[in-house]
């Protein structure tokens, strides 16, 4: 009888009814509105199960397993990663390798976002972001990719991976609200409406089969610390274009994808108990995850704009919006935009390959981060 | 300033050109395989 009633006693913390709000919030944004719903869904829900008192779920239960063996060993995020790679053509990059400059333009947010949060750190009164890690972990939500937020969280800031995973999925989502009126408000209308050249050359099959185990290498070799990160990602795109491992792919994109993702989710959800996340740390650091997203967009623009003083064949400066890594979601913003100026203007191929870029440069910004910071 | 700040400051710059370098790399490798291999032969 004790045991029946303590659900009910504890449902008088005020906590446990603001993070129920929380969840079904979440869920809200899933169903309704369609905001990356294979993501917030099970993490709305994860978020409830947390929450209600005395859960069997957490305090040893499965979440925790999930946890511990998901999360803190940062298997789930590199899994996603294989199943993402195996998504990704980097054939519109290999056509047009210049996007990658835009790619890492566009990580700009990322550490205006860390300056921010370490300069905010030393305000006296704000106690959730003690020193370095802390504001890298922040900071990496404008790497737009979560996985990558994930994992440098997980090593840097565990007590803070919930917002900051929330932040960076959130925001991922909006970025057809985000990008327009920063773009708008650093182009003139001429801007948008410059077209590009496709280009006209194919890239061979062995040049797709080489690009990803020749990144590996490369990366790895500079920034050992990005080798889980980018050799994951790489690996999948590997399964993807070797042309001989079809089924390997496809289950790297579907069966792995989907079933890491209901883990993921449901997992990061249950690290959302009120305790944790109902502090001003987490108001901070949903503020500073969309600053950072502001100033990757930024950050993208003004060097397509720096990059167009010196060059005769001028390129769209929205494309360098496309850099930040939110696959592939950005590109198809800059493409309706450029559609909306001109209807016959078509950058799509352009913006895919700043797009992809953007998923390495970020990667690569991830792995530094986690090799610089101590 | 602060070292704090200054450490951050100093590895947020490296970091952000690093980045520019390792896709340059990245952007020499694409133009030299494009240049040596085949474009056609098995082409997607």
């Amino acid at each position: 009888m004790t045991d029946l009633l303590r659900g009910i006693v504890g449902m008088a913390d005020w906590r446990v009814w603001a993070m129920f709000g929380v969840g079904l919030a979440l869920i809200w944004l899933a169903v309704k509105k369609e905001y990356e719903p294979n993501l917030l869904l099970p993490m709305g829900f994860g978020c409830l199960l947390a929450n209600i008192p005395f859960s069997s779920a957490v305090g040893g239960g499965f979440l925790d397993v999930l946890f511990k063996g998901g999360i803190t060993n940062e298997l789930f995020p590199i899994l996603i990663f294989i199943g993402v790679g195996a998504m990704i053509d980097f054939g519109p990059l290999l056509q047009d390798p210049e996007m990658l400059f835009f790619g890492a333009a566009a990580q700009f947010g990322i550490f205006f976002t860390m300056m921010l949060a370490l300069l905010v750190g030393r305000i006296p009164g704000v106690t959730g972001i003690p020193g370095l890690r802390e504001a890298a972990a922040i900071g990496i939500i404008g790497a737009a990719d979560g996985p990558t937020a994930i994992y440098v969280a997980t090593r840097f800031a565990p007590a803070l991976l919930a917002p900051i995973t929330v932040a960076a999925y959130s925001y991922m989502s909006l970025v057809p609200i985000i990008q327009p009126p920063i773009i708008r408000a650093l182009t003139t209308r001429e801007e948008r409406m410059i077209h590009m050249e496709n280009p006209e050359h194919e890239v061979s099959r062995t040049v797709k089969v080489i690009f990803p185990i020749a990144v590996t290498l490369i990366a790895g070799i500079i920034a050992p610390m990005s080798v889980a990160l980018i050799g994951s990602l790489m690996f999948g795109n590997l399964l993807r274009e070797s042309g001989v491992t079809e089924r390997l792919s496809k289950t790297a994109q579907n069966e792995l994808s989907s079933l890491v993702t209901i883990l993921l989710g449901i997992t990061i959800g249950s690290s959302m108990g009120g305790k944790q996340f109902l502090n001003p740390t987490t108001l901070l650091i949903i503020a500073m995850g969309l600053i950072a997203f502001v100033f990757d967009t930024a950050g993208g623009v003004l060097f397509a704009k720096l990059i167009n003083l010196f060059r005769k064949r001028k390129i769209n400066p929205m494309i360098g919006a496309c850099g930040i890594s939110a696959f592939p979601m950005s590109a198809r913003v800059i493409q309706k935009m450029a559609q909306q100026e001109d209807g016959s203007n078509f950058i799509i191929m352009h913006a895919v390959g700043a797009n992809v870029a953007g998923q390495i440069a970020s990667i690569i910004a991830g792995g530094l981060i986690l090799a610089l910071v101590r | 300033m602060d070292t704090v700040v200054a450490e951050g400051l100093r590895i947020s710059g490296v970091s952000y050109v690093l980045i520019f370098a390792v896709l340059g790399i990245f952007y020499g490798l694409i133009k030299l395989l494009l240049r040596i291999l085949p474009r056609k032969d098995d082409s997607t």
